[in-house]
């Protein structure tokens, strides 16, 4: 027994150049780690694509380098883009990888609903697949973000083997993990972990490691707790704050430390009869300290929020766009805007009488957020305004914030807490999703705030593909968000990934999301 | 004599509990919902508990949390026992029907899987202060109906009951007045019980995520304690143990009393 | 005695029925739209047509009462629909747990009865002095203890500081163990939610074993074997135990319905994989088909065990078995 802790509790170390096996813990269940059954963006996707292959795959600074593909041309108007594929692709049952399973893959997105790209084929006139190594993609409209959005994004799909999964029931109970990518699934588990081999002779070179066990460990401090006993090499997790100093002390375990996309948001309802008023919105925004709040909550692990929305951090940032938050100032908006405590009970009321008492929304399983909500109640107190939390379940708040996942739908709230996950932020055009007046463009605008003319330029930006141009665009959208303030960003908590480095120390830490990416364990092809 | 012993500890222990929650504001070093200190600190001559995730002073916020357990399971053992002894007390006296589907009742309430459903309840329900009272009081009701309507079968067969309803008294004076008082310390004791009950359900459901985390109650924080890594950080041996022992006395005080409330009070345990 | 059965039939039916349509309604009362356990979180960026394709894909979108037909009929072919999270059938799902649950929770039942009886034969022989009195203090000690915070103390002092024992799981993952080193491998990972959940369970059965022993020793016929001269030792082993037993044999029958639901909380703590966190995390996940079917099979598993109580206790009695 002796014996078989000692050879569990070590991987073994690298012999030549392949490491033998990492254990990589995520943090929840991931189906089958098919196209059609994981669950999560993050980590599911990326580990997904350790077993499926993207025509192109975002880099550590989340730009789309080649990867099926080996050259691209694209049409002066845009929309046409002609791919030609490297040569001797393989499934991993040896079958050869075409141009004919990436025309299957796009119409079959199109027509088994997928919620992450399917409405990407939307734009898509046509696939045609004219030889065995070119594809040509027929755009109905120029597209800035085809790259990132769909070809970086979409598996391509084995024909032979998804053409007879023809529904989405059918799709999501499929077990088949038959891809090209440079791991297989050998083992799975339910609920305990997967088990993944390198596949021999992958198209783009070595891979670095032969194994990867993936337990799946569902609460935060038992994954810490198991990383820092060595029952686990790395985590897909985040490290949280009050354990950065510790791990960075502690022998055998390395941190790696970088920005992160993911944001913390106070959502405004622009619905609401008096949270439309902007200046009672920049009052409240100017209330919350927000330097404060990332050394109190973050233990100063994470960057002051911007006020139009986008990372400083992001190449599409406005530079120099900051939001400098005084109390002083909130207490003057609110007095000359009329809100004034008529009856002397603390909280101030609107010019009607209405009194100034809101609710916030936050979720349950998520306590710095609740914290947040509590600093917030309690900076907003300090000036006059009142705030109820109300703690809820993700299934409750989603009900009220986002019925359905459909902006379009309406919303019945006051405030919320709220947060997007790091892919929103790698690309502009995440700027018409959030801000575009029109529920079905705007299809994260859950305040639902209407400005005609940052739809405007939205609409500009989405079919800009000149790069610079793209910029100054998304600059002067965001200047106008800061002036409206619709949501106030709160902060964005930096990635800190810590692992065991005599496990395995080649990591590649992709900018804003972590180090579960298919560089870290084989290098781009050439 | 030995029961009183033990009835002696648990009162005292409850009184200590008590009385602290309502000198919280002159015993307590901080006010509890205030940033006093840095977070993640550990115990020092300035807070002699540390300070939790958000800097504020642990000892103050369980001193405070007093309120918030004792209150919730009082209010939580208030409901239940209302309704047990109602239920309790309508079946043994009307017997027939009333009796036979109040006890279905309480069989079915008994039979079904006691924690997996609070945690179904408090999740649909929602984590909020009156919620948790609810749903504790929807489920703990059910034994002590069983052991009242016990108590009640007994009495009415007692004689001066026949000799009562011989000389025409009502059925609601019969019950006011003598079914009543001979079923309230029982009741008594059975509360006392079904408040240890609702302090331990209550801690674990707000440990689990399910409570209110806003109401600082001892379960709330040990939910911070869990979720902040109290236990990588050897925080857990200022944040986890001493909320844990409060709840343990806590329940243990109830416990204690009630237990020597009903070696005095239930007939059939003496010897 | 089939009178008697016919009357405790009808009313573990009607209980069945109950939490069968509780069961049922309750998850579909809940706020909120599974949508996002359906597809995973990028549903957000759907259009609703192909959001209302899904709904209808999974049967949502039909009414209330045609629901409840499907679910009734799929019960009764012992169908619990599929996950929606992993699209596996419920059945499977629960299958593949239940043996965690059964192994931890059946041998801390043992053992706890076992000890249990034990002590609470010895304290109630010596009834009122410093052994009855320290164990009945002890016995409600560990009663009062919230068991998630004895469990997290373990792992703080045993997992974590003197890493003694893993941290969570039922083996060690992607080790490919096989025979004797896999079940040492278990039984590594079983030791301190065992412990849990013994120390836990302990006092209940002390407690019942000592008032049981208590109401024997004040009976009769025990007066009667020590007028026999019988040395004490045996008047206690031949006639108190055995009666005394008799609840205790009730309550662990009974107390094996809660095999799988009481459990919950120390699975949670220590990442069991049993049935108890299954519930939790299919609570969390809003996954309906897992939860009605995981309440099912809790359910009968209770009502199964009362009927075996009920079974068994006559053929345990002799005086309730003559007296018919």
């Amino acid at each position: 027994m002796i014996a078989s802790l000692v050879l569990l509790g070590l991987a073994l170390p690298a012999t030549q150049a392949q490491t033998g096996a990492v254990r990589l813990a995520i943090t929840r269940d991931e189906g089958w780690l098919n196209p059609y059954t994981y669950q999560t963006g993050f980590p599911g996707w990326n580990i997904m694509t350790l077993v499926y292959d993207t025509l192109y795959y975002p880099d550590a600074n989340n730009e789309p380098i080649p990867w099926l593909v080996r050259d691209t041309r694209v049409s002066i108007d845009g929309r046409t883009w002609t791919l030609t594929l490297r040569p001797n692709l393989r499934w991993h049952d040896g079958r050869p990888l075409t141009s004919d399973d990436v025309k299957f893959t796009f119409e079959y997105a199109a027509k088994v609903a997928h919620s992450r790209w399917t409405p990407t084929t939307r734009n898509l006139e046509g696939v045609d697949a004219p030889n065995p190594q070119t594809v040509v993609f027929r755009l109905k409209q120029p597209d800035a973000g085809f790259r990132l959005r769909t070809l970086a994004d979409v598996p391509v799909l084995p024909r032979h083997i998804w053409e007879s999964v023809t529904t989405v029931a059918a799709a999501r109970a499929f077990r088949n993990t038959v891809g090209s990518g440079p791991y297989r699934v050998e083992e799975v588990q339910d609920n305990q972990f997967y088990r993944l081999v390198a596949t021999p002779q992958y198209f783009a070179g070595p891979v670095k490691v032969r194994e990867l066990v993936l337990p799946i460990v569902r609460d935060a401090t038992v994954s810490f707790t198991a990383l820092q006993a060595g029952q686990i090499d790395a985590t897909s997790r985040v490290l949280t704050p009050e354990l950065v100093a510790q791990f960075e002390k502690t022998q055998g375990l390395k941190v790696a430390r970088g920005a992160g996309f993911a944001s913390t948001i106070l959502q405004f309802n622009l619905e609401h009869p008096l949270l439309r008023d902007v200046r009672l919105r920049r009052a409240i925004a100017n209330a919350i300290n927000t330097n404060l709040m990332v050394r109190l909550l973050m233990l100063g692990y994470a960057v002051v929020g911007s006020p139009g929305y986008l990372h400083p951090d992001s190449p599409f940032y406005a530079q120099g766009l900051r939001f400098e938050a005084s109390k002083a100032r909130a207490v003057t908006i609110l007095n000359e805007a009329g809100y004034t405590d008529r009856n002397s009970d603390g909280i101030r009321e609107a010019p009607d009488g209405t009194p100034l008492q809101f609710t916030v929304l936050t979720l349950a399983g998520n306590p710095i957020r609740i914290r947040g909500a509590e600093l917030i109640r309690t900076w907003l107190k300090d000036v006059g305004i009142g705030l109820t939390i109300r703690v809820a379940e993700d299934a409750a708040i989603i009900d009220q914030v986002w019925p359905d996942f459909d902006v379009c739908k309406g919303r019945r709230f006051d405030m919320s807490m709220f947060g997007w996950s790091a892919p929103v932020m790698t690309r502009p055009t995440a700027l018409v999703d959030l801000f575009h007046s029109n529920c079905q463009r705007g299809t994260i605008n859950i305040g639902g705030y209407k400005n005609p003319e940052v739809d405007r330029l939205g609409e500009q930006l989405v079919v800009t593909v000149d790069l610079a141009r793209q910029k100054q665009i998304a600059s002067q959208m965001q200047q106008i968000i800061a002036r409206d303030l619709p949501i106030h960003v709160l902060f964005y908590q930096d990635t800190i990934m810590a692992y065991r480095p005599s496990a395995y120390d080649k990591w590649v830490f992709q900018k804003g999301q972590g180090y579960v990416t298919k560089l870290s364990f084989v290098d781009p092809p050439k | 004599m030995r029961v009183g012993g033990v009835g002696t500890l648990g009162l005292t222990l409850l009184v200590v509990l008590v009385a602290s929650g309502i000198l919280a504001p002159w015993i307590a070093p901080y006010p509890p919902d205030e940033t006093t200190g840095a977070p993640f600190t550990p115990p020092s001559r300035m807070h002699l508990l540390g300070t939790n995730d958000v800097g504020q002073d642990i000892l103050s916020e369980l001193i405070f949390g007093v309120r918030i357990s004792l209150t919730i399971g009082f209010l939580a053992a208030i409901l239940a026992i209302s309704i047990g002894t109602l239920a309790g007390v309508v079946a043994g006296y009307f017997s027939g029907w009333v009796d036979a589907t109040l006890m279905r009742l309480v069989d079915i309430v008994l039979v079904v899987p006691f924690l997996p459903l609070m945690i179904l309840l408090a999740a649909y329900l929602g984590p909020s202060f009156w919620n948790i009272i609810l749903v504790i009081g929807a489920l703990v009701w059910a034994r002590p109906a069983r052991v009242i309507r016990a108590q009640v079968l007994s009495l009415r067969r007692l004689d001066f009951v026949d000799a009562a309803v011989a000389l025409g008294a009502s059925s609601g004076r019969l019950l006011l007045r003598h079914i009543l008082p001979g079923v309230l310390s029982l009741a008594l004791a059975q509360f006392i019980l079904a408040a240890s009950n609702a302090i331990l359900i209550e801690a674990s459901l707000s440990f689990l995520g399910l409570g209110d985390p806003t109401a600082k109650s001892w379960g709330s924080t040990l939910y911070y304690a869990q979720a902040r890594s109290a236990f990588l950080s050897g925080a857990w041996k200022w944040w986890v143990l001493p909320p844990g022992l409060l709840i343990t006395a806590a329940v243990l005080g109830f416990a204690f009393t009630g237990f020597a409330l009903e070696e005095v009070l239930n007939p059939r345990l003496r010897r | 005695m089939a009178r008697f059965f016919a009357g405790k039939g009808v009313q573990y039916a009607l209980v069945l029925l109950f939490a069968v349509t509780l069961n049922f309604l309750l998850p579909r009362m809940m706020p909120g739209s599974p949508l996002v356990f359906l597809v995973g979180e990028d549903v957000g960026f759907m259009s609703a047509d192909q959001r209302a394709q899904l709904i209808h894909a999974f049967g949502l979108d039909q009414p209330l009462w045609r629901q409840y037909v499907i679910y009734l009929a799929g019960l009764a072919r012992a169908d619990l629909g599929h996950s929606f999270q992993q699209g596996r059938p419920v059945l499977e799902i629960i299958l593949g747990r239940v043996g965690w649950t059964v192994l931890l929770v059946g041998i801390s039942l043992l053992l706890a009865t076992l000890i249990g009886i034990t002590w609470g034969t010895a304290a109630a022989w010596r009834r009122g002095r410093r052994l009855d009195l320290g164990s009945l203090g002890a016995a409600m000690l560990l009663e009062s203890m919230p068991s998630f915070w004895l469990a997290m103390i373990f792992i703080a002092v045993f997992a974590a500081g003197l890493r003694w024992f893993p941290v969570f799981g039922a083996m060690t993952p992607g080790a490919g163990l096989r025979g004797w080193p896999q079940m040492v491998n278990v039984a590594w990972h079983l030791t301190l939610p065992l412990a849990t959940l013994t120390i836990i369970t302990i006092p209940g059965m002390f407690l019942i074993m000592r008032y049981s022993m208590l109401s024997v020793l004040g009976e009769q016929y025990i007066a009667t074997a020590r007028s026999k001269g019988l040395a004490e030792r045996g008047v206690m082993f031949r006639h108190a135990m055995r009666n005394a037993l008799l609840p205790v044999a009730t309550v662990f029958m009974l107390n094996l319905g809660y095999v799988v639901s009481g459990a919950t909380v120390v699975e949670t703590v220590f990442s069991y994989p049993g049935v108890g966190r299954l519930l939790f995390e299919a609570v969390l996940a809003r996954d309906y088909p897992v939860l009605q079917g995981t309440f099912f099979v809790l359910t009968v598993s209770v009502i199964t065990a009362n009927i075996g109580a009920d079974l068994l206790y006559p053929l345990i009695d002799p005086r309730v078995r003559h007296a018919r």
